[in-house]
């Protein structure tokens, strides 16, 4: 059953149409990239699906109810949002903070219980973050602040998580360590993702499908074998590249190739 | 809430009640202490040192206490709500409307008793005005703050205007309203008041829990199932309410909206459950204060509160701003 379907999706800012009938669907348990060039879509897409951006045409339907129809309070116990950049003007310390991930399920007045500690622990767990624990938010370095955020979305136990560049900010093992988490979640607890990554590899090593966006249009959606050929690369993001078999993992690796170099090809 | 804020509020209250003894002790006119301490617990007694006591002074806390519970909610409130460490009633242009209002009415001659009114109605004006430019921006935060402190500029400029083709006779009166003052508490006012301002407070402790989340930004705040605009919205027109309802009995007093939320925030932290009483109780300390020492500093004659909350609010303030190498202000 598909979790998630955009229907004829157009919508933009200030009367400027940035995404154009875009159709797609997300299966129950799918992790779905999305990848394209700066200036596609990538995050107006991720804000529409999101909820915060109203679609100015067609429609978005989680578990076949239309978004735009269901209270924030009850979306927000089946979808968890992670947005790239997040600013924390306040000290809240890192508990306080991930526990408001349990918001949408005490409500305004609910009491937390013990259930609610349990989360807490298992996402600090989880998310390596439980060494944050009695500092302040606001002293955590950016990668900090971003496993911290994912903990929030973690402690809201989603059936759908949409993250918009969760890797950003992160050193490599970290980023690993976040996409394998991520991957984990998906297979044993049937978690749907949606993610939207810049960097090509990455996308092709853990995602599903890819959807390939480009000028507010999807130009190509399809397992990353389909998605990350040369010329559908060189097409969209109008630079050279080749793309080659990764020995570890079969998927396709996707080489960038540098000016100097293409010169020297060239001249030969 | 964990200990340490347990032992803060209750040395908040300890020191509220101290604080609104040691004010109907003292004032304008010297009552021996011993005798004031009887008239004090025996409010049933005769005799014109009971009649200071309980028919001047002790309204007078009354107010102080309401105002300054209310405009120190309303900084937590805007602060939070608009993210900004800058916002507070003043900020905001609220105060500006009602401003203008009084100095519209005594400038007609208007009668005393209405002024209030006019108060309240010039704050609710621009509490319009600056909601709808918001409203038209999805509440954009630098909107709301930019708004506000254009329409605060219009509306002083309006303000000076007026005095400067009146009489100077005709607006000493409201110069010293404009500056603060909390000597219309024996009017009818004192009854309307709490009506307005209790009920409000407790609205705004009931979406404590939200503004928390409401702090992380809209988007956030959303996708953690808080109907931003929505909860933005009631937020905002209980606060202007309080503030409204604060100016027009006494007039603008500024600093106790914009410092107290950010003392108590480095005292109890940011949790708004906590920190919206614990400001409330600090504000009232804070300009209950204020008055004694304005009511007695030169006594027989008195000063506006305003002027006391402003040097004191401010010294202390800049000195430790200037003291803490630490304190990040947000």
């Amino acid at each position: 059953m598909d979790i998630l379907k955009v229907k004829d999706l157009t919508c933009g800012y200030d009367g400027r149409e940035i995404i154009k009938e875009i159709s797609f669907s997300v299966e129950e348990g799918g992790f779905l990239g999305i990848i394209g060039p700066n200036g596609a879509g990538k995050t107006t897409l991720f804000r529409a699906i999101s909820g915060v951006l109203s679609s100015w045409n067609g429609n978005v339907f989680y578990k076949g109810k239309d978004v735009s129809g269901i209270r924030p309070c009850d979306l927000a116990r089946e979808v968890a949002v992670i947005p790239q950049v997040l600013e924390i003007p306040f000290a809240f310390s890192v508990e306080e903070f991930i526990l408001m991930g349990r918001f949408p399920h005490t409500g305004r007045f609910g009491a937390l219980k013990e259930k609610d500690h349990e989360i807490l622990e298992e996402v600090l767990h989880l998310t390596d973050t439980s060494s944050f624990c009695g500092r302040k938010i606001t002293e955590l370095s950016g990668g900090e602040i971003q496993r911290v955020i994912l903990a929030q979305g973690f402690a809201q136990q989603p059936r759908l998580l949409l993250l918009d560049e969760p890797t950003s900010h992160l050193d490599i093992a970290h980023q690993i360590r976040i996409l394998d988490l991520l991957k984990r979640l998906n297979k044993k607890k049937d978690l749907t993702i949606i993610v939207v990554l810049h960097d090509l590899n990455l996308a092709a090593s853990y995602c599903d499908r890819l959807l390939l966006l480009d000028d507010g249009k999807v130009h190509k959606t399809g397992s990353p074998q389909e998605v990350l050929t040369y010329n559908i690369i060189e097409e969209v993001y109008k630079t050279v590249v080749v793309v080659e078999k990764n020995p570890v993992s079969s998927k396709p690796y996707v080489l960038l190739v540098s000016e100097e170099e293409r010169q020297k090809r060239g001249s030969k | 809430m964990n200990k340490k804020q347990v032992w803060i509020f209750i040395l908040l209250i300890v020191i509220l009640c101290f604080s609104f003894i040691l004010a109907s002790l003292i004032g304008g006119s010297e009552l021996k202490s011993a005798k004031a301490v009887y008239y004090l617990f025996h409010p049933g007694s005769y005799g014109i040192e009971r009649d200071i006591i309980w028919q001047i002074r002790v309204p007078r806390i009354i107010l102080g206490l309401l105002v300054g519970a209310g405009l120190a909610a309303c900084g937590t409130v805007f602060q939070g709500v608009l993210r900004n460490p800058l916002a507070e009633p003043y900020t905001l242009g609220i105060s500006g409307g009602a401003a203008f209002g009084v100095t519209l009415g005594v400038v007609l001659a208007v009668s005393g008793i209405y002024l209030p009114f006019l108060a309240f109605a010039g704050s609710a004006i621009s509490m319009f005005v600056v909601y709808a430019i918001a409203a038209r921006k999805q509440f954009s935060n630098p909107t709301l703050i930019l708004g506000g402190v254009m329409l605060n500029f219009l509306f002083s400029s309006l303000v000076f205007l007026i005095f400067s083709v009146s009489r100077a006779e005709d607006v000493h009166g409201v110069i010293l309203w404009l500056m603060g003052d909390l000597s219309s508490a024996q009017n009818l006012l004192i009854k309307i008041i709490p009506v307005f301002i209790l009920p409000s407070l407790g609205l705004l402790l009931v979406f404590s829990r939200d503004l928390n989340i409401l702090t992380l930004g809209e988007e956030k705040a959303l996708h953690l199932g808080v109907n931003s605009e929505q909860v933005k919205k009631i937020l905002f027109i209980t606060a202007s309410c309080i503030t409204g309802a604060c100016v027009a009995c006494s007039g603008m007093i500024g600093f106790v909206g914009l410092v107290i939320p950010h003392f108590m925030r480095r005292i109890v932290g940011v949790d708004h459950r906590v920190l919206l009483p614990a400001s409330c109780i600090a504000g009232a300390i804070f300009l209950i204060l204020c008055d004694t020492l304005a009511r007695t500093i030169i006594r027989p004659l008195e000063l506006p509160v305003g002027v006391i909350t402003g040097i004191f609010g401010g010294i202390f303030f800049l000195s430790f701003l200037m003291k803490s190498k630490r304190w990040k202000i947000f």
